[in-house]
């Protein structure tokens, strides 16, 4: 099959289950064709990722319809990763949906759609295009034709204006080099206001965590995993990609792992005193993408490997928890216990490896703050979690278990999807990190993820048993405000005199006068 | 002595005509026309006297009543005050822009004209005065630009004959049983065009003797949507006011260039009066370029030409708020400045950056202020006020890659065609959301990519430029909420299919600007 149909595969399966749902609404089998097609496009991904070679891309040119913007896919281990675990988790989602009784409402169009953007966004092949597709995508979730619509406007007003910071970048390499294509500009084309400008996306998009994934209204919300969380971890990866895997300054590395860092250490700060079950697992994903963040800066290539990891694996942990899951069932306490930083959740696996890249450059205290976020964040999870009363082999609680035994054993992730995309942001050496069914070697160290995994099982099994009748642990809570985002335009706005009309004009001709006079 | 007859005949004529009524007075004001054509004759060539023709029918055709006007004390006082300066600035001009060696007096007719007209059009007696002044302020911009750049026979008969057009404006309707067949036509020629424009990069010049229209690749494209726009959304049999704005952006020579333009906003205004004066303030200050770049001294005249289109378009942004203005004027007005700004040098289009950054937040600013100051009326939309803003950023980008001009036509096809009528209740389901997506701010709409390119084009001219766009457009996002569901400021047009078109295009110009860009391209 030809690379341009093999690369267009993907949306053209999503496009095509779109215009069925669409032309068939209501009809009964319209989420398992979402889901078919959703699993099979990642499936296709999958497959294009196992069938690239390491080191190797490709850019698969269609159009000319916006200048600048070319309609090209761009097909490399970063960009065949994040579609593959962000199409998988998508499908998943709509498994967990069509299980899910009571909800008569049809996502379907909606979900298709945003996943077909999201992939858009991915394996978009130049920033400008990364651009337009990130507005499709804000409005494939949001649906807000309307641009007044209440409907989460205050963050949907907040992602559009910070991704005009991804549109100044494209600008300013279009300015810079003529191109804003991936393969047509150098490293050194962003310096650090770029990098800035890029970051406005990807913060406000962990910040959308925090206010969105407030315990779901829904019964699945679809837009965490899959529009926030997957476009703001690889928005980052591929910026780093573009400059060559390391930051313009060391200053700019030192302020983002800092930055990081102590978003983190606040964000876990905050969730042990948030009322359980509503916010806190954002806060607690929220701090584990901080930490992402913080190590993405790295100038190591382990340290590469583990954000890498860590974003990952934030988008399949975003879509567990986007699912509502009763108190009772087997899927909430493994979910809380991927929340939290411990031995046996895929993020310690992450923040293991960007440990050991940071003790091998001697820099074993920066670990602290991350030390601090797990304890706080199972301090916090401690006060959420219950005994699970009975053991149903729904979505989540499978879900939930794989994400458990990816954390056992990393090999099922790392050679296929992590190294791969890693290698994408900055060359990886053979050797940097072997991974086996026991876990994890490198030369800074390594991680027997298996033996580990057993016995932190061990341990919560038998502290469950035991200390079952007191979970959840109580804390003393204070009833915090409720923080909402929503943007509302005073009704009444402070008067200002008539005469501010002259005085406006006035400024003008000023102007005018001026440029003509000046010689 | 005889280079001053045409001067005394003109001040005769202007006293008659200022102390009468009825036939006397209309007498006068055809000698007052025969004194500028006198004057053209002495000061440019014989030929030019067939000026004349235009604004003598024009005076013919405007029978004034035989009893004066009721007048009081007030009325009087305002008349004689705006003569009296209109006469001074005009002597002023002329003053400083002299013809050649030729008296002042005799070079300051033409601008006579233009302030007799100024003056019946600032304080009319009556509607008909007011009439008058615009058909003698369009004859004067073509008098005073034929003095400073003579042109043939034929271009000053077609620049005379822009003097009946706010005549036809007032009175011409395409008749109900035409229309379908003029709008086809309309269409047709705008169809012709595109394809020229995509197509067959250098059609170059059309000469009839000594008119010629100048016809490149963003010429032809401009007049298609200029077309387009009179088909979709300028008021019923008004359809044929765009060829107003097709031979202004079309004619080579400025004498009919700047006049069309006028004629165009004598049109515009002559039954809707909101933003009238501005709009006749920036003709004023466009019909000035050309004299200026003939007459005046090259120390100050190419800075004060950059400060002149930027404060023109400006000013016609400002006025441009309904009705014909919106849809014609802005569009020509906005394309030949558009146009012009490429002969700029790098030093005067650092001149017009500044006006355009600061005229951009002046034009947002004034409908926030207008708001905060409790203004029901002509507070305007922020959402267009920011899209004009972008406007000017983007046709000052002036930016190797065309992408500044790309961005001033979607922006102009945004303003002017993706808001027709308010056809949203009359659809349904899937037309209806397609409507809300081709007025919205989201891609594929072209106010995205219009929006967009702006920004791009902006960065590329400079970092400041670049960072104000992106402000612009950023705020752009939030104006939905400022305006809530603003009405849409459109003509009133029969529900029929056409009202579809407009949108649709507006999003397939969002899908693809790079063929817009192809046509700016070629031979721009």
């Amino acid at each position: 099959m030809p690379l341009a149909l093999q690369a267009l595969l993907p949306p053209i399966i999503l496009l095509f289950a779109s215009a069925l749902v669409r032309l068939r609404p209501r009809h009964p089998a319209n989420g398992w064709i979402a889901f078919g097609a959703t699993a099979g496009a990642a499936g296709v991904a999958m497959i294009e990722l196992l069938y690239l070679s390491p080191g190797e891309h490709a850019d698969v040119p269609y159009l000319t319809t916006f200048p600048y913007a070319d309609v090209a896919i761009r097909l490399d281990g970063l960009s065949l990763a994040f579609v593959t675990v962000t199409l998988a988790v998508a499908a998943l989602l709509m498994l967990a949906r069509l299980q899910m009784r009571g909800d008569r409402r049809e996502p379907w169009l909606g979900w298709l759609l945003t996943s077909a953007a999201a992939g858009g966004v991915i394996m978009a092949d130049n920033l400008l295009l990364v651009y337009v597709v990130l507005q499709l995508l804000t409005l494939a979730w949001s649906g807000a034709l309307d641009e007044t619509a209440r409907r989460r406007r205050g963050l949907r007003l907040s992602l559009q204006i910070a991704d005009i910071g991804l549109l100044l970048a494209a600008a300013s390499a279009i300015q810079s080099v003529g191109t804003s294509a991936f393969s047509g500009v150098p490293s050194d084309t962003f310096g650090t206001a770029t990098f800035l400008l890029v970051l406005a996306p990807v913060v406000i998009r962990v910040g959308a965590l925090v206010w969105g994934l407030s315990g779901p209204a829904a019964s699945v919300v679809f837009e965490p995993a899959i529009a926030w969380v997957a476009p703001a971890g690889y928005l980052l990866l591929r910026l780093l990609a573009l400059m060559g895997g390391q930051l313009p300054d060391q200053r700019i590395a030192v302020a983002l792992f800092a930055g990081g860092a102590l978003m983190a250490v606040g964000l876990a700060a905050l969730a042990p005193w948030w009322r359980a079950g509503s916010r806190l697992p954002a806060l607690l994903l929220s701090t584990q993408a901080a930490i992402a963040l913080a190590l993405s800066g790295g100038g190591d290539p382990l340290m590469t490997v583990a954000s890498t990891w860590l974003f990952l694996m934030l988008i399949p942990l975003a879509g567990l928890l986007s699912i509502s899951l009763p108190r009772e069932s087997a899927a909430h306490p493994l979910s809380r216990v991927q929340l939290a930083i411990i031995p046996s959740s895929v993020a310690f696996v992450g923040v293991w490896l960007g440990g050991l890249a940071l003790g091998d450059r001697g820099l074993l205290l920066a670990t602290v703050p991350f030390g601090a976020a797990a304890v706080l964040g199972l301090i916090a999870v401690s006060s959420d979690l219950r005994v699970a009363r009975s053991i149903r082999l729904d979505v989540a609680t499978v879900w939930a278990g794989a994400l458990l035994l990816l954390a056992a054993l990393p090999i099922v992730a790392i050679n296929p999807l992590v190294l791969p995309a890693a290698a994408t942001v900055r060359p990886v050496p053979g050797g940097t990190m072997v991974a086996s069914l026991l876990g994890i070697r490198t030369a800074a160290g390594s991680w027997p993820a298996l033996l580990v995994s057993l016995a932190t099982a061990a341990v919560l099994g038998l502290a469950f048993w035991r200390l079952g009748g007191v979970l959840p642990l109580r804390l003393r809570r204070r009833a915090p405000r409720r923080p909402g985002l929503s943007w509302r335009i005073p009704s009444r706005l402070p008067a200002v005199p008539e005469w501010s009309r002259l005085a406006l004009w006035g400024a003008f001709f000023a102007v005018v006068g001026l440029v003509a006079l000046r010689p | 002595m005889i280079v001053y007859l045409p001067a005394v005949l003109f001040g005769v004529g202007l006293l008659v005509a200022y102390g009468s009524a009825g036939r006397r007075r209309q007498t006068a004001t055809l000698a007052m026309a025969a004194a500028v054509a006198w004057s053209l004759a002495l000061l440019v060539d014989p030929g030019a006297t067939v000026w004349a023709v235009g604004p003598l029918a024009a005076i013919l055709l405007l029978a004034r009543p035989a009893e004066r006007a009721r007048s009081n004390f007030e009325g009087l006082t305002r008349r004689g005050l705006t003569i009296a300066a209109s006469m001074l600035a005009a002597l002023f001009l002329a003053s400083r822009l002299p013809i050649g060696e030729n008296p002042v007096l005799l070079s300051a007719v033409p601008w006579f004209l233009g302030a007799v007209g100024v003056a019946w059009f600032v304080s009319p007696a009556d509607q008909l005065e007011r009439l008058q002044g615009q058909v003698l302020m369009v004859a004067a911009v073509a008098g005073v630009i034929l003095a400073a750049v003579p042109a043939g026979a034929l271009t000053a008969a077609a620049a005379g004959a822009m003097a009946l057009m706010p005549i036809a404006g007032e009175r011409a309707r395409v008749p109900g049983q035409l229309r379908p067949a003029v709008s086809s036509l309309l269409l047709l020629l705008a169809g012709v065009a595109v394809i020229l424009a995509a197509g067959a990069p250098s059609v170059g010049r059309l000469s009839l003797l000594d008119l010629s229209l100048s016809l490149t690749g963003p010429v032809l494209l401009a007049v298609a949507i200029l077309l387009v726009i009179g088909v979709l959304a300028s008021p019923l049999g008004s359809e044929w006011v765009a060829l107003l704005g097709v031979l202004a952006l079309a004619a080579a020579a400025p004498s009919v260039r700047w006049p069309a333009l006028a004629a165009l906003v004598a049109t515009a205004t002559v039954l809707e009066r909101r933003g009238e004066r501005p709009a006749w303030m920036a003709v004023g200050v466009l019909g000035l370029i050309p004299v200026l770049a003939a007459l005046a001294a090259s120390s100050w005249s190419p800075r004060v030409q950059a400060v002149a289109l930027a404060f023109s378009l400006v000013l016609i942004l400002f006025a441009a708020g309904t009705g014909l203005l919106r849809v014609l004027a802005l569009p020509t007005t906005t394309f030949l400045v558009m146009l012009a700004v490429g002969s700029l040098s790098v030093s005067q289009i650092v001149r017009f950056q500044w006006i355009a950054a600061i005229g951009a937040l002046l034009l947002g600013l004034r409908v926030v202020l207008g708001r905060l100051m409790r203004r029901t009326e002509g507070a305007g939309v922020l959402r267009d006020a920011l899209v004009m803003g972008l406007v000017l950023l983007a046709i000052g980008a002036r930016d190797s890659l065309g992408l500044g001009q790309l961005a001033v036509v979607l922006l102009v096809i945004d303003l002017t065609l993706a808001r027709v009528g308010d056809i949203g209740d009359a659809a349904g389901g899937l037309v209806a959301r397609v409507l809300d997506l081709a007025r919205s701010s989201w891609p594929p709409a072209v106010t995205f990519a219009g929006a967009t390119l702006a920004v791009v084009a902006d960065l590329e001219a400079s970092l400041a430029l670049g960072l104000l766009a992106a402000l612009t457009w950023a705020v752009l996002q939030l104006a939905p909420l400022f305006d809530g569901h603003a009405p849409v400021t459109a003509a009133e047009r029969p529900r029929s299919a056409m009202r579809l078109v407009g949108p649709a295009l507006s999003i397939a110009c969002g899908v693809a600007p790079a063929l817009i860009l192809r046509m700016l391209r070629l031979s721009g």
